[in-house]
Protein backbone atom coordinates (compact mmCIF):
# COMPACT_ATOMS: atom_id res chain seq x y z
CA UNK A 1 0.00 0.00 0.00
CA UNK A 2 1.43 3.38 -0.96
CA UNK A 3 2.44 5.57 1.95
CA UNK A 4 2.15 2.73 4.45
CA UNK A 5 5.09 2.70 6.87
CA UNK A 6 7.10 -0.49 6.45
CA UNK A 7 6.70 -2.95 9.30
CA UNK A 8 9.71 -4.20 11.26
CA UNK A 9 10.05 -7.53 9.47
CA UNK A 10 10.00 -5.80 6.10
CA UNK A 11 12.68 -3.35 7.22
CA UNK A 12 14.79 -6.13 8.74
CA UNK A 13 14.59 -8.20 5.55
CA UNK A 14 15.70 -5.19 3.52
CA UNK A 15 18.49 -4.35 5.98
CA UNK A 16 19.70 -7.95 5.88
CA UNK A 17 20.03 -7.59 2.12
CA UNK A 18 22.34 -4.62 2.74
CA UNK A 19 19.82 -1.77 2.47
CA UNK A 20 21.30 0.73 4.94
CA UNK A 21 18.36 3.14 4.47
CA UNK A 22 16.08 0.45 5.90
CA UNK A 23 18.33 0.12 8.94
CA UNK A 24 18.42 3.88 9.39
CA UNK A 25 14.63 3.77 9.55
CA UNK A 26 14.87 1.11 12.26
CA UNK A 27 17.30 3.33 14.19
CA UNK A 28 14.94 6.30 13.91
CA UNK A 29 12.04 4.16 15.04
CA UNK A 30 13.77 2.79 18.15
CA UNK A 31 16.40 5.36 19.08
CA UNK A 32 14.26 7.02 21.75
CA UNK A 33 13.40 3.87 23.68
CA UNK A 34 16.97 2.57 23.24
CA UNK A 35 18.49 5.82 24.52
CA UNK A 36 16.10 6.02 27.49
CA UNK A 37 16.72 2.39 28.41
CA UNK A 38 20.46 3.03 28.35
CA UNK A 39 19.90 6.18 30.41
CA UNK A 40 18.04 4.25 33.09
CA UNK A 41 20.98 1.82 33.28
CA UNK A 42 23.88 4.28 33.13
CA UNK A 43 22.27 7.32 34.78
CA UNK A 44 24.18 9.52 32.33
CA UNK A 45 22.87 11.00 29.09
CA UNK A 46 26.34 11.03 27.51
CA UNK A 47 26.99 7.38 28.38
CA UNK A 48 23.48 6.46 27.24
CA UNK A 49 24.08 8.10 23.88
CA UNK A 50 27.36 6.23 23.44
CA UNK A 51 25.77 2.95 24.49
CA UNK A 52 22.79 3.38 22.15
CA UNK A 53 25.03 4.39 19.27
CA UNK A 54 27.37 1.44 19.78
CA UNK A 55 24.42 -0.90 20.38
CA UNK A 56 22.87 -0.02 17.04
CA UNK A 57 26.22 -0.58 15.30
CA UNK A 58 26.56 -4.01 16.94
CA UNK A 59 22.97 -4.90 16.09
CA UNK A 60 23.63 -4.02 12.45
CA UNK A 61 26.66 -6.31 12.38
CA UNK A 62 24.57 -9.08 13.95
CA UNK A 63 21.60 -8.71 11.60
CA UNK A 64 22.32 -12.06 9.95
CA UNK A 65 21.69 -13.73 13.29
CA UNK A 66 18.30 -12.07 13.80
CA UNK A 67 15.51 -14.60 13.33
CA UNK A 68 12.90 -13.25 10.93
CA UNK A 69 9.48 -13.22 12.57
CA UNK A 70 10.88 -12.56 16.06
CA UNK A 71 10.20 -9.27 17.86
CA UNK A 72 12.77 -6.67 16.93
CA UNK A 73 12.35 -4.32 19.90
CA UNK A 74 13.45 -6.69 22.70
CA UNK A 75 16.34 -7.92 20.53
CA UNK A 76 17.59 -4.34 20.01
CA UNK A 77 17.02 -3.38 23.64
CA UNK A 78 19.00 -6.41 24.81
CA UNK A 79 22.01 -5.35 22.72
CA UNK A 80 21.83 -1.68 23.75
CA UNK A 81 21.29 -2.57 27.43
CA UNK A 82 24.28 -4.95 27.35
CA UNK A 83 26.37 -2.14 25.92
CA UNK A 84 25.15 0.21 28.67
CA UNK A 85 25.98 -2.33 31.40
CA UNK A 86 29.43 -2.90 29.91
CA UNK A 87 30.07 0.83 30.01
CA UNK A 88 29.06 1.03 33.67
CA UNK A 89 31.28 -1.96 34.46
CA UNK A 90 34.32 -0.69 32.55
CA UNK A 91 34.11 2.82 34.02
CA UNK A 92 33.67 1.30 37.49
CA UNK A 93 31.15 3.98 38.32
CA UNK A 94 27.41 4.30 37.93
CA UNK A 95 25.87 7.74 37.96
CA UNK A 96 23.01 8.04 40.40
CA UNK A 97 19.83 7.96 38.31
CA UNK A 98 17.69 10.92 39.36
CA UNK A 99 14.40 10.91 37.52
CA UNK A 100 12.52 14.18 37.48
CA UNK A 101 9.05 15.29 36.52
CA UNK A 102 8.30 17.66 33.69
CA UNK A 103 7.29 21.02 35.12
CA UNK A 104 3.67 21.92 34.58
CA UNK A 105 2.59 18.42 33.54
CA UNK A 106 -1.14 17.84 33.92
CA UNK A 107 -2.49 14.41 33.06
CA UNK A 108 -5.86 13.87 31.43
CA UNK A 109 -8.14 16.17 29.48
CA UNK A 110 -10.15 17.48 32.39
CA UNK A 111 -9.42 20.92 33.75
CA UNK A 112 -9.12 20.42 37.52
CA UNK A 113 -8.91 23.30 39.97
CA UNK A 114 -5.48 24.86 40.59
CA UNK A 115 -5.49 23.39 44.12
CA UNK A 116 -6.15 19.87 42.82
CA UNK A 117 -3.37 20.27 40.24
CA UNK A 118 -0.93 21.42 42.91
CA UNK A 119 -1.82 18.50 45.22
CA UNK A 120 -1.50 15.93 42.40
CA UNK A 121 1.85 17.38 41.31
CA UNK A 122 3.08 17.28 44.88
CA UNK A 123 1.98 13.64 45.26
CA UNK A 124 3.78 12.66 42.06
CA UNK A 125 6.95 14.43 43.18
CA UNK A 126 6.86 12.65 46.53
CA UNK A 127 6.26 9.27 44.88
CA UNK A 128 9.09 9.82 42.41
CA UNK A 129 11.42 10.82 45.25
CA UNK A 130 10.56 7.50 46.92
CA UNK A 131 11.32 5.60 43.70
CA UNK A 132 14.64 7.45 43.41
CA UNK A 133 15.45 6.46 46.98
CA UNK A 134 14.90 2.73 46.36
CA UNK A 135 17.79 0.34 45.86
CA UNK A 136 19.26 0.29 42.39
CA UNK A 137 17.72 -3.11 41.62
CA UNK A 138 14.24 -1.96 42.64
CA UNK A 139 14.55 1.39 40.89
CA UNK A 140 15.67 -0.22 37.63
CA UNK A 141 12.82 -2.70 37.44
CA UNK A 142 10.18 -0.06 38.30
CA UNK A 143 11.62 2.48 35.86
CA UNK A 144 11.79 -0.11 33.08
CA UNK A 145 8.31 -1.49 33.60
CA UNK A 146 6.34 1.68 34.40
CA UNK A 147 8.30 4.72 33.22
CA UNK A 148 9.73 3.19 30.04
CA UNK A 149 6.56 1.12 29.63
CA UNK A 150 8.51 -1.98 28.61
CA UNK A 151 6.65 -5.28 28.59
CA UNK A 152 7.89 -8.32 30.51
CA UNK A 153 10.07 -9.65 27.69
CA UNK A 154 11.58 -6.22 27.03
CA UNK A 155 12.20 -5.57 30.73
CA UNK A 156 13.96 -8.93 30.95
CA UNK A 157 16.05 -8.02 27.90
CA UNK A 158 16.91 -4.59 29.30
CA UNK A 159 17.89 -5.91 32.73
CA UNK A 160 19.60 -9.05 31.43
CA UNK A 161 17.51 -11.38 33.60
CA UNK A 162 14.92 -14.09 32.85
CA UNK A 163 11.32 -12.97 32.43
CA UNK A 164 10.25 -14.94 35.50
CA UNK A 165 12.79 -13.03 37.60
CA UNK A 166 11.31 -9.74 36.34
CA UNK A 167 7.94 -10.71 37.86
CA UNK A 168 9.34 -11.63 41.26
CA UNK A 169 11.72 -8.66 41.36
CA UNK A 170 8.94 -6.26 40.38
CA UNK A 171 6.62 -7.69 42.97
CA UNK A 172 9.22 -7.23 45.73
CA UNK A 173 10.10 -3.70 44.53
CA UNK A 174 6.42 -2.67 44.53
CA UNK A 175 5.95 -4.11 48.02
CA UNK A 176 8.88 -2.06 49.32
CA UNK A 177 7.64 1.09 47.58
CA UNK A 178 4.11 0.56 48.90
CA UNK A 179 5.47 0.19 52.44
CA UNK A 180 7.29 3.53 52.10
CA UNK A 181 4.17 5.23 50.73
CA UNK A 182 2.07 3.91 53.63
CA UNK A 183 4.73 4.87 56.15
CA UNK A 184 4.82 8.43 54.79
CA UNK A 185 1.01 8.63 54.82
CA UNK A 186 0.79 7.58 58.46
CA UNK A 187 3.63 9.88 59.60
CA UNK B 1 -6.37 7.14 46.00
CA UNK B 2 -5.45 5.34 42.79
CA UNK B 3 -3.62 2.05 42.92
CA UNK B 4 0.16 2.37 43.17
CA UNK B 5 0.74 0.67 39.81
CA UNK B 6 -1.77 3.00 38.15
CA UNK B 7 -0.01 6.01 39.66
CA UNK B 8 3.37 4.81 38.39
CA UNK B 9 1.98 4.14 34.92
CA UNK B 10 0.35 7.59 34.81
CA UNK B 11 3.69 9.16 35.74
CA UNK B 12 5.42 7.70 32.68
CA UNK B 13 4.29 10.61 30.51
CA UNK B 14 5.45 13.14 33.09
CA UNK B 15 9.05 11.92 33.41
CA UNK B 16 11.53 14.45 32.15
CA UNK B 17 13.94 12.44 30.01
CA UNK B 18 17.09 13.96 28.56
CA UNK B 19 16.52 14.86 24.90
CA UNK B 20 17.05 11.87 22.63
CA UNK B 21 20.07 12.50 20.41
CA UNK B 22 19.82 11.80 16.68
CA UNK B 23 21.78 8.57 16.43
CA UNK B 24 23.71 7.99 13.25
CA UNK B 25 25.61 4.74 13.65
CA UNK B 26 28.43 4.22 11.16
CA UNK B 27 27.34 1.07 9.39
CA UNK B 28 29.70 -1.52 8.02
CA UNK B 29 28.80 -5.15 7.84
CA UNK B 30 30.55 -8.07 6.17
CA UNK B 31 28.72 -9.32 3.09
CA UNK B 32 26.11 -11.93 3.89
CA UNK B 33 27.40 -15.48 3.60
CA UNK B 34 25.38 -18.05 1.68
CA UNK B 35 26.62 -21.07 3.60
CA UNK B 36 29.98 -22.48 4.62
CA UNK B 37 30.70 -24.29 1.34
CA UNK B 38 30.48 -21.17 -0.74
CA UNK B 39 32.36 -19.19 1.90
CA UNK B 40 35.22 -21.69 1.89
CA UNK B 41 35.30 -21.70 -1.90
CA UNK B 42 35.36 -17.90 -1.95
CA UNK B 43 38.10 -17.85 0.67
CA UNK B 44 40.21 -20.29 -1.36
CA UNK B 45 39.85 -18.19 -4.50
CA UNK B 46 40.61 -15.03 -2.54
CA UNK B 47 43.79 -16.57 -1.08
CA UNK B 48 44.92 -17.77 -4.51
CA UNK B 49 44.27 -14.34 -6.02
CA UNK B 50 46.13 -12.65 -3.17
CA UNK B 51 49.12 -14.96 -3.70
CA UNK B 52 49.21 -14.21 -7.46
CA UNK B 53 48.95 -10.48 -6.79
CA UNK B 54 51.78 -10.67 -4.25
CA UNK B 55 54.06 -12.46 -6.73
CA UNK B 56 53.24 -10.01 -9.53
CA UNK B 57 53.75 -7.03 -7.20
CA UNK B 58 57.12 -8.41 -6.08
CA UNK B 59 58.26 -8.96 -9.66
CA UNK B 60 57.10 -5.52 -10.73
CA UNK B 61 58.82 -3.87 -7.79
CA UNK B 62 62.18 -5.29 -8.93
CA UNK B 63 63.45 -3.25 -11.92
CA UNK B 64 65.26 -6.05 -13.89
CA UNK B 65 62.26 -8.39 -13.66
CA UNK B 66 59.91 -5.53 -14.54
CA UNK B 67 61.94 -4.88 -17.71
CA UNK B 68 62.03 -8.60 -18.47
CA UNK B 69 58.25 -8.85 -18.17
CA UNK B 70 57.89 -5.87 -20.46
CA UNK B 71 60.23 -7.60 -22.92
CA UNK B 72 58.27 -10.89 -22.80
CA UNK B 73 55.06 -9.06 -23.42
CA UNK B 74 56.70 -7.04 -26.15
CA UNK B 75 55.80 -3.83 -24.39
CA UNK B 76 58.33 -1.31 -25.48
CA UNK B 77 57.22 1.15 -22.93
CA UNK B 78 58.29 1.82 -19.41
CA UNK B 79 56.03 0.61 -16.64
CA UNK B 80 55.63 3.53 -14.28
CA UNK B 81 54.46 3.21 -10.73
CA UNK B 82 52.16 5.99 -9.70
CA UNK B 83 51.82 6.21 -5.95
CA UNK B 84 48.27 5.92 -4.69
CA UNK B 85 47.07 8.98 -2.86
CA UNK B 86 45.61 7.98 0.46
CA UNK B 87 41.86 8.52 0.58
CA UNK B 88 40.92 10.51 3.65
CA UNK B 89 38.40 8.86 5.94
CA UNK B 90 34.95 10.28 5.33
CA UNK B 91 33.98 12.61 8.13
CA UNK B 92 30.45 12.53 9.48
CA UNK B 93 28.12 15.14 8.09
CA UNK B 94 26.85 17.84 10.43
CA UNK B 95 28.72 20.14 12.78
CA UNK B 96 32.23 19.13 13.86
CA UNK B 97 32.14 16.98 16.97
CA UNK B 98 28.43 16.28 16.64
CA UNK B 99 28.86 12.69 17.79
CA UNK B 100 30.89 13.47 20.87
CA UNK B 101 27.88 14.09 23.10
CA UNK B 102 28.93 17.64 23.91
CA UNK B 103 25.40 19.01 24.08
CA UNK B 104 23.48 21.16 21.61
CA UNK B 105 25.31 22.85 18.75
CA UNK B 106 25.26 26.62 18.87
CA UNK B 107 27.45 29.62 18.03
CA UNK B 108 29.80 31.51 20.28
CA UNK B 109 27.26 34.30 20.64
CA UNK B 110 24.51 31.72 21.18
CA UNK B 111 26.52 30.07 23.96
CA UNK B 112 27.22 33.45 25.56
CA UNK B 113 23.51 34.19 25.69
CA UNK B 114 22.77 30.88 27.44
CA UNK B 115 25.25 31.06 30.32
CA UNK B 116 25.78 33.78 32.90
CA UNK B 117 29.55 33.56 33.10
CA UNK B 118 32.29 34.72 30.76
CA UNK B 119 33.33 32.23 28.09
CA UNK B 120 36.99 32.64 27.29
CA UNK B 121 38.34 31.79 23.84
CA UNK B 122 41.99 30.92 23.14
CA UNK B 123 43.22 33.43 20.56
CA UNK B 124 46.09 31.14 19.53
CA UNK B 125 43.58 28.69 17.97
CA UNK B 126 41.49 31.27 16.13
CA UNK B 127 37.73 31.00 16.04
CA UNK B 128 36.34 27.62 17.08
CA UNK B 129 34.98 25.47 14.25
CA UNK B 130 31.98 24.43 16.34
CA UNK B 131 30.48 25.36 19.71
CA UNK B 132 28.26 23.25 21.95
CA UNK B 133 26.39 24.06 25.10
CA UNK B 134 25.11 21.57 27.65
CA UNK B 135 22.62 22.85 30.20
CA UNK B 136 21.01 21.11 33.20
CA UNK B 137 19.70 18.48 33.68
CA UNK B 138 22.24 16.79 31.36
CA UNK B 139 24.93 19.42 32.01
CA UNK B 140 26.30 20.82 35.27
CA UNK B 141 24.45 23.66 37.00
CA UNK B 142 25.49 26.88 35.30
CA UNK B 143 25.92 24.99 32.03
CA UNK B 144 28.97 23.77 30.15
CA UNK B 145 30.37 25.17 26.91
CA UNK B 146 32.71 23.28 24.57
CA UNK B 147 34.73 24.91 21.79
CA UNK B 148 35.66 22.41 19.08
CA UNK B 149 38.62 22.80 16.76
CA UNK B 150 39.46 20.90 13.59
CA UNK B 151 43.05 20.34 12.47
CA UNK B 152 45.48 22.93 13.86
CA UNK B 153 49.23 23.19 13.11
CA UNK B 154 51.24 20.46 14.85
CA UNK B 155 48.19 18.97 16.55
CA UNK B 156 46.78 15.74 15.24
CA UNK B 157 43.08 15.55 14.35
CA UNK B 158 41.20 12.33 14.99
CA UNK B 159 40.22 10.65 11.74
CA UNK B 160 36.84 9.43 12.93
CA UNK B 161 35.62 12.81 14.17
CA UNK B 162 37.98 15.29 12.51
CA UNK B 163 38.42 16.97 15.93
CA UNK B 164 41.88 17.95 17.15
CA UNK B 165 41.20 20.05 20.25
CA UNK B 166 38.34 20.49 22.70
CA UNK B 167 38.24 23.41 25.11
CA UNK B 168 35.50 22.83 27.69
CA UNK B 169 34.44 25.40 30.29
CA UNK B 170 32.04 25.12 33.22
CA UNK B 171 31.55 26.94 36.50
CA UNK B 172 32.79 24.92 39.44
CA UNK B 173 35.80 23.72 41.36
CA UNK B 174 38.28 20.97 40.67
CA UNK B 175 38.45 18.22 43.22
CA UNK B 176 41.72 16.35 43.05
CA UNK B 177 40.64 13.55 45.38
CA UNK B 178 37.71 12.65 43.15
CA UNK B 179 39.24 12.92 39.74
CA UNK B 180 42.53 11.26 40.70
CA UNK B 181 40.50 8.16 41.55
CA UNK B 182 38.75 8.29 38.19
CA UNK B 183 41.88 8.53 36.06
CA UNK B 184 42.79 4.88 35.96
CA UNK B 185 46.22 3.34 35.54
CA UNK B 186 46.80 4.57 32.00
CA UNK B 187 47.01 8.23 32.98
CA UNK B 188 49.29 10.31 35.21
CA UNK B 189 48.42 13.48 37.08
CA UNK B 190 50.90 16.33 37.48
CA UNK B 191 49.97 19.45 39.46
CA UNK B 192 50.92 22.57 37.51
CA UNK B 193 50.33 26.31 37.44
CA UNK B 194 48.42 27.86 34.57
CA UNK B 195 48.29 31.64 34.25
CA UNK B 196 48.91 31.83 37.99
CA UNK B 197 46.05 29.43 38.79
CA UNK B 198 46.21 25.88 40.13
CA UNK B 199 45.89 23.24 37.44
CA UNK B 200 46.71 19.69 36.46
CA UNK B 201 48.39 18.15 33.46
CA UNK B 202 46.98 14.68 32.81
CA UNK B 203 49.08 12.62 30.43
CA UNK B 204 47.90 9.33 28.97
CA UNK B 205 44.36 8.27 28.24
CA UNK B 206 42.04 9.64 30.92
CA UNK B 207 38.36 8.95 30.35
CA UNK B 208 36.49 10.60 33.20
CA UNK B 209 36.70 13.93 34.95
CA UNK B 210 34.82 14.77 38.12
CA UNK B 211 34.32 18.24 39.54
CA UNK B 212 32.08 20.14 41.92
CA UNK B 213 29.65 22.28 39.94
CA UNK B 214 28.34 25.74 40.82
CA UNK B 215 25.65 24.28 43.12
CA UNK B 216 28.09 22.01 44.94
CA UNK B 217 26.97 18.85 43.13
CA UNK B 218 29.56 16.30 42.08
CA UNK B 219 29.44 16.22 38.29
CA UNK B 220 31.13 13.53 36.24
CA UNK B 221 32.03 14.21 32.63
CA UNK B 222 33.55 12.06 29.92
CA UNK B 223 36.83 13.23 28.45
CA UNK B 224 35.79 12.75 24.84
CA UNK B 225 39.19 12.53 23.19
CA UNK B 226 40.70 10.35 25.98
CA UNK B 227 44.09 11.97 25.46
CA UNK B 228 46.43 14.45 27.18
CA UNK B 229 44.39 17.02 29.07
CA UNK B 230 45.19 20.27 30.84
CA UNK B 231 42.69 21.21 33.56
CA UNK B 232 42.77 24.41 35.55
CA UNK B 233 40.69 26.81 37.56
CA UNK B 234 40.23 30.11 35.76
CA UNK B 235 38.57 32.48 38.24
CA UNK B 236 35.80 30.06 39.17
CA UNK B 237 35.53 28.47 35.74
CA UNK B 238 37.07 25.06 35.20
CA UNK B 239 38.78 24.94 31.82
CA UNK B 240 39.74 21.65 30.16
CA UNK B 241 41.94 21.55 27.09
CA UNK B 242 41.98 18.11 25.47
CA UNK B 243 44.04 17.08 22.47
CA UNK B 244 46.95 15.05 21.20
CA UNK B 245 49.46 17.72 22.26
CA UNK B 246 52.40 18.34 24.54
CA UNK B 247 52.14 20.12 27.87
CA UNK B 248 53.86 23.22 26.47
CA UNK B 249 51.39 23.35 23.55
CA UNK B 250 48.48 23.10 26.01
CA UNK B 251 49.98 25.82 28.24
CA UNK B 252 50.42 28.08 25.22
CA UNK B 253 46.74 27.63 24.32
CA UNK B 254 45.75 28.30 27.95
CA UNK B 255 47.83 31.49 28.10
CA UNK B 256 46.01 32.87 25.06
CA UNK B 257 42.58 32.61 26.70
CA UNK B 258 40.76 35.92 26.86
Amino acid sequence: MEGRPADDSELIARAQRGDSAAYEEIVQRYQQIAFRTAYVITGSAADAEDAAQEGFVKAYRALDRFRLGADLRPWLLRIVANEARNRVRSSGRRHQLELRLTEGFRPGDAAPSPEAVAIAADERRRLLAMVNALSEEDRLVIASRYFLQLNGEETAAALGIPEGTVKSRLSRALARLRARVEEAASA
Amino acid sequence: MPDLEEQLTAMSVAIEWPPTPALRPVLSRPARREGWGLWRLQTRWALAAAAVLLIVATLLAYTPSRDAIAGWLNLHTTILRTPNQPTPSPLPSGPLGERLGLGSPTTLDGARSQVRWKIEVPSSLGRPDAVYVKLPPTGPSGGEVTLVYAQRPDIHAYGVTGVSILVTEARGKTNEIYFQKMLGQDATLEPTTVNGHAGYWIAGSPHQFVFTDADGNIYSDTLRLATNTLIFDNNGTIVRIEGDMTKSQALEIASSLS
